[in-house]
């Protein structure tokens, strides 16, 4: 009873949702005020829609398709066997890399916030062994924990930014005017960088039960993350100011470090800081998991919770190796991994599923 | 030295099947010194008899003297009647004043009704016994529940004897739709156990599941309530509850309303209750007795203990190691200079304190009611102040532990509270070794866990996940009476089973 | 293969239980015990390119606060020094409230301070910072450290209540950062110590007082703003709650809380676009608390006398600010970002650079004040120079007649 390892939409766009304030917090608000500068916060207002068009594209070339295809299946279909395993493995390749890089990213955001004396090998270990004991259960079992922890989340996330309002200056914020528009832009692809690594989560699409009257579910939760990009930008860069904003490496933690609630709770960013690093967990999960779904789709095996170890040593060497230092690793965090993100989930996904709908292979 | 080998031949099995007869009866309970066995004179005639077979102490004496053996014994009654099948006839009809005869032609039946209080009266020459219940009535009387104080509700509590508890819960649920399926639980002890559920109601595949968990069970028997719980759970191994165990007759009938099968045991004062998730667990039926928003306010401040026993001790550990930041300037003074004179670091002092309110705990529940409240109570004043006096421990850690603690006795189900407790260690140790980082860690892990579990194929954390983000508020809140209730719809009940026919 | 998983799962954490360098976090494991909670630190120079560093810091309620220096080429080495404090202590500095720099090292740049707050993470941005006049941060650190208050306590308490009576402001090392960011230059609340006389005693004990602002341009002190400048700028920048403001009038003195000061700003642009003016229009409205001397509050004219009086002495104290900061070619008002806000394209469009226009624009300061009440006495006590007595002096003399 209950063994089928089957998800609702709704419960695959909260994982999306939680998972993606994991590579937020690291990008926002610095990336969108390097491009916008003052005009940064408005700047989640142009990567709205720019999401949501992702995500309405990825419905329409999905909407035939068989319920227990996800994309890796879609890419072998559509492309062919050949160019569709080199896709399939392509992806897995960089998103085994990726999952490293998250686990490294949130042990040096550990580091710089609330273990200045701390090593991030412990965190790395620590980290990796979690998810792949996640990651080696079900699909339904992670959703869920998302589920359960999404409030959670969502109340710190609340009172943080409730808590950072008294010291917002609009002087930070303002002027903004229609000439800031083309700044804007640039800084929505930031935001919408973090949106679109929601296109990773198709390969577990073939995971998700779709009753045929349901109303679609994803854009009420792409609203909400924009709504946290909002939040984040907003407070950071009004309380800190374009050019501190951008020269700090945690500027949103360096905001929360200064907070009183209800001016009495104070310094609570190793709360909050840990209460991210749940996120972290999450997204790192995810990716383990799909990465096995990948292997599992392109080798034909029947489990997929065999390649679940592998992928995660495999990012553990990632992890260790991806830069020597905090120095080195800022270039990775700054540029290259946003940009092949961008690269791969906003273009490279979308055309895979564009070519096989008009090849009409689903 | 126990005498005698591991791999002795077992006793004869008693054939199911076999004829009965009363030497077939007697070598079954040989050696039992209260199986009884005597002739009764049918129609007081001494050329035709009957044996009557009971186990003394199941049985009504007077009842087996006045209800069974006087009518028989009448030449009134029976004095014309000389075949045997048709005494049996006549018996079977209502001749003797007892509500429940049966006919028996088997062995295997023939003894499991003595052993559930029936006498026997058998017929050789017809191969054939009429069993009838009279069945001691030395029973426990039914009493206000002790582990789950009432407040504001009824005060009939379960007691061992099965029967008893199936009335209670027919008296309250009046339903014709009412089923009760009886099973036969143990390889050795044979138990009773009945299946409760709502026909057209409840949904069918619980029942069904519930039914073939119990009849799995490969216990040799059924004497415990661990043995039904972990043998039917879905999860055995994880410590949190994932079936409902009550003593009140209200709260079973409340669930049963609510799309819930209900199981008895005889010999157990207690129903168990399935599917059972996290939510079943935090709520008690005074949340019905009360008002609407106070009945609220107390769950809500549950589910706010439940995260206080959790993790208070942890973050208190993780703060006081490596967070000092965190702590306001007033209280790190006050807090430096309490712990200037305590030897033990923080990680032991706060273990030490654990493992002393744990223990004052299990002595408290060992020890004879009065005394055990007495020590649980003058435990934790002396040894919590002396132990602060003496500076082995600063007095925020036996403020902070005794917090926890009180948290945890505000679950309404003992089993939870427990499993709490356990988790509640993990943490610290988890916060011990990593700080604040270990409790999200391990927070991030039991709440992985917990997602993972189900009841009879219902998410255990529902309706905060599996749910659809619906009903959340019936977890949290209690809605007015006066607002039509829906029925738990992760349960999946049928529209049917109504009072009325 | 799940065992598999537990197992590993289990042995790393064990493994960070254990001592083993670069697998735990042990290294951020402070006993409470032996902490030394630092409350404010000073930084002065000590000439020669080097720094002179002391904290102040308490262990416990009961147990005296102590003080430590170090000194050392940079504040980073010198308070690497302080943590090999005596008695096995140590130091920890999130708790830091204030960050006092002598006059001395502000003069020569105050940005090594600011960048080792911003850097080390257990220092916050929300540590306030002030420069100590007329002496050295350590010196008035030390007297204060003599008193039967807390050195901490009376910082905190001057920095707590300068706000509440607007007579100054505690900076935050995040503002001041930010505006040296944005403007290029930044305002500092400065402090002096003063000696307060005690009874019988040969030297009285120290007490802080607000020294008004300093102006630091390019990390650096480069001029003090008088009082007067000081509570212009105090206006400007809305960093207050009341400020008390004594008016003389013919035969009286009033003195007023001002407790709401609104600036409007409005920029004048010509037809090229350039800006040529910027007006400033001060509202007002305060409370008379005190009235000294021949003065019926309840005469409208009276009144009008005291509006007129309080808007001259408002008006030139922000005029005063203004005009210091154009000859000091220093917007520590950020007036730039304040007209920016106003007229954003007209701003964005002009052709010379706010740092030329600045020092050279016509500013126009304009003010209205409103007595708004007088609290609970509506008239003034009849005391001195009237015919009538005292009302309970006319009942004891009837009493006495009768």
């Amino acid at each position: 009873m209950g063994k089928t390892d089957r998800i609702t939409e709704r419960q695959l766009s909260v994982l999306i949702f939680v998972s993606l304030l994991s590579p937020m917090i690291r990008i926002l608000p610095a990336s969108a005020v390097l491009f916008a500068g003052r005009a940064a916060w408005l700047s989640t207002a142009l990567a709205l829609p720019a999401g949501a068009a992702l995500v309405g594209f990825t419905r329409w070339a999905r909407k035939n398709a068989p319920e227990e295809m996800g994309l890796a299946d879609m890419a072998l279909a559509g492309l062919g066997p050949v160019a569709g395993r080199v896709f399939d493995i392509l992806c897995a390749l960089w998103l085994t890399f990726y999952g490293g890089f998250i686990a490294r990213s949130a042990a040096e955001r550990l580091l710089a916030t609330v273990y200045p004396n701390g090593n991030t090998p412990v965190f790395i270990v620590v980290m990796l062994a979690v998810a792949l004991f996640t990651a080696s259960g079900l699909t339904k079992t992670l959703s869920r924990t998302a589920e359960i922890l999404m409030p959670i989340l969502g109340a710190v996330i609340a009172v943080v930014l409730l808590s950072a309002l008294p010291d917002v200056s609009a002087g930070n914020l303002l002027p903004v005017t229609y000439r800031d528009l083309k700044a804007m832009a640039y800084g929505a692809l930031p935001i919408f960088d973090v949106m679109a690594a929601s296109g990773y989560f198709l390969f577990l699409a073939g995971r998700v039960r779709r009753p045929k009257a349901q109303k679609p579910n994803a854009f009420p939760w792409l609203i909400l993350l924009a709504a946290v990009a909002f939040g984040v930008t907003f407070f950071t860069l009004g309380t800190l100011g374009e050019k501190l904003a951008v020269s700090m490496e945690n500027a949103f933690f360096m905001v929360v470090r200064n907070i009183k609630v209800l001016g009495v709770v104070e310094r609570m960013e190793a709360v909050v800081v840990t209460v991210w690093i749940v996120t972290d967990f999450i997204f790192l999960a995810a990716v383990l998991m799909i990465v096995a779904e990948i292997w599992r789709t392109v080798t034909g095996a029947k489990k997929r919770a065999v390649f679940v170890a592998p992928s995660a040593a495999l990012s553990g060497a990632a992890a260790f190796l991806v830069a020597g230092n905090a120095f080195a690793f800022q270039r990775w965090s700054d540029f290259i991994v946003p940009a092949v993100n961008l690269l791969l989930a906003a273009v490279l996904i979308p055309a895979v599923m564009a070519v096989g709908k008009l090849r009409r292979r689903y | 030295m126990l005498r005698g080998k591991a791999n002795a031949p077992a006793p004869p099995e008693i054939g199911e099947d076999a004829a009965v007869s009363a030497a077939a009866l007697e070598a079954v309970f040989q050696g039992c010194y209260d199986f009884e066995a005597r002739d009764v004179n049918i129609g007081g005639d001494t050329q035709r008899k009957a044996r009557l077979c009971f186990i003394d102490g199941l049985v009504s004496g007077s009842d087996v003297a006045q209800q069974v053996i006087r009518p028989l014994t009448d030449p009134g009654r029976f004095g014309d009647v000389r075949d045997g099948g048709a005494v049996i006839e006549m018996l079977l009809g209502g001749s003797v004043y007892v509500y429940t005869a049966k006919r028996r032609d088997k062995l295997g039946p023939l003894a499991g009704d003595l052993l559930n209080g029936f006498c026997a009266l058998i017929f050789d020459k017809e191969r054939t016994a009429v069993t009838f219940e009279v069945k001691s009535p030395q029973r426990r009387s039914v009493d206000a529940p002790k582990e789950e104080k009432v407040i504001k509700g009824a005060k009939d509590a379960f007691v061992e004897t099965m029967k008893v508890n199936t009335t209670l819960v027919r008296r309250k649920v009046r339903n014709p739709h009412l089923k009760i399926k009886s099973f036969n639980l143990g390889r050795r002890a044979d138990t009773a156990a009945a299946l409760v559920y709502i026909e057209g109601f409840t949904n069918e595949g619980i029942v069904a599941e519930a039914a073939r968990r119990l009849e799995g069970i490969r216990a040799e028997g059924v004497l415990t309530s661990a043995v039904i719980e972990e043998n039917i759970v879905d999860n055995p191994r994880s410590p949190f509850p994932q079936i409902i165990s009550t003593e009140r007759s209200d709260k079973f009938c409340m669930n049963l309303l609510e799309g819930r099968v209900g199981i008895f045991v005889d010999g157990l004062p207690l129903g168990f209750l399935a599917p059972g998730t996290f939510s079943q667990f935090m709520k008690v039926p005074e949340d019905h007795a009360g008002h609407f928003i106070v009945a609220s306010a107390l769950t809500l401040l549950r589910y706010m203990a439940v995260f206080l026993t959790l993790l208070a001790p942890a973050f208190y550990v993780a703060v006081a190691m490596y967070h000092q930041e965190m702590i306001p300037t007033r209280l790190m003074q006050s807090m430096i200079e309490a712990r200037a004179s305590v030897p033990f670091p923080t990680a032991l002092e706060v273990i030490l304190m654990l493992l002393a309110f744990e223990l004052l705990q299990e002595a408290g529940i060992r020890l004879p009611s009065p005394i055990g409240e007495t020590v649980s109570i003058i435990g934790a004043l002396i040894v919590g102040q002396s132990a602060v006096e003496a500076s082995v421990v600063s007095p925020v850690v036996v403020v902070v532990i005794a917090l926890a603690g009180i948290a945890g006795y505000t679950m309404p189900n003992q089993d939870m509270g427990s499993a709490l407790r356990l988790c509640r260690f993990l943490l610290v140790l988890a916060a011990i070794a990593l700080g604040m980082f270990g409790v999200a860690t391990a927070s991030a892990i039991l709440t992985w866990h917990l997602a993972g579990l189900e009841s009879f194929g219902v998410p255990y954390m529902s309706p905060f996940a599996g749910s659809e983000g619906r009903h959340l508020s019936r977890a949290l809140l209690r809605r007015s009476m006066t607002v039509k209730r829906d029925r738990e719809p992760e349960l999946k009940t049928g529209g049917g089973g109504e009072a009325k026919l | 293969m799940k065992k598999a998983v537990c197992v590993c799962l289990a042995l790393a954490v064990a493994l960070s239980l254990t001592g083993c360098s670069g697998l735990t976090i042990f290294s951020n494991y402070r006993r409470l015990e032996n902490i030394e909670l630092v409350r404010t630190v000073t930084v002065d120079s000590q000439g020669g390119g080097g720094v002179n560093v002391s904290v102040y810091g308490t262990a416990g309620e009961q147990s005296e606060a102590r003080m430590y220096e170090r000194s050392g080429p940079s504040v980073g080495v010198a308070m690497g020094k302080l943590l090999l404090m005596p008695l096995g202590r140590e130091a920890i500095l999130s708790h830091t409230e204030a960050l006092l720099m002598g006059e001395e090292l502000a003069k020569e740049s105050i940005r090594e301070c600011l960048d080792y707050v911003e850097r080390f993470s257990e220092m916050r941005l929300d540590t306030g910072v002030l420069i100590v006049r007329d002496g050295t941060a350590r010196d008035l650190l030390a007297g204060l450290s003599g008193a039967d208050t807390p050195a901490s306590d009376t910082i905190a308490g001057l920095g707590r209540n300068i706000a509440r009576v607007g007579e100054g402001y505690f900076f935050t090392a995040r503002e001041i950062a930010s505006s040296l960011a944005d403007n290029g230059c930044a305002l500092v609340q400065c402090v002096r110590g003063v000696e307060e006389e005690k009874l019988f005693e040969e030297r009285g004990e120290l007490n802080l007082e607000p020294a008004g602002f300093a102006v630091v341009r390019e990390g650096a002190v480069c001029a003090y703003l008088t009082d007067q400048e000081t509570l212009g700028a105090i206006l400007l920048l809305g960093k207050y709650k009341s400020r008390n403001v004594d008016l003389a009038l013919p035969g009286a003195a009033v003195t007023v809380s001002v407790d709401l000061a609104q600036t409007e700003l409005e920029p004048v642009f010509d037809r090229e676009g350039r800006l040529t003016r910027l007006r400033v229009r001060l509202s007002l409205r305060a409370n008379v608390i005190n009235v000294a001397g021949m003065a019926d509050i309840t005469d409208e004219a009276v009144r009008r006398t005291c509006e007129e009086a309080l808007t001259e002495q408002m008006t030139g104290a922000v005029r005063a600010a203004v005009r210091r900061g154009q000859e000091l070619a220093l917007d520590y008002l950020d007036l730039e970002g304040a007209i920016r806000r106003k007229a954003p394209l007209k701003t964005a469009d002009m052709p010379d650079a706010w740092q030329d226009i600045f020092p050279l624009l016509a500013v126009d300061v304009e003010g209205k004040s409103v007595l708004a009440r007088t609290y609970d006495i509506a008239d003034p006590p009849e005391l001195f120079g009237k015919e009538d007595k005292n009302p309970w002096e006319k009942l004891i003399e009837s009493l006495k007649g009768s």
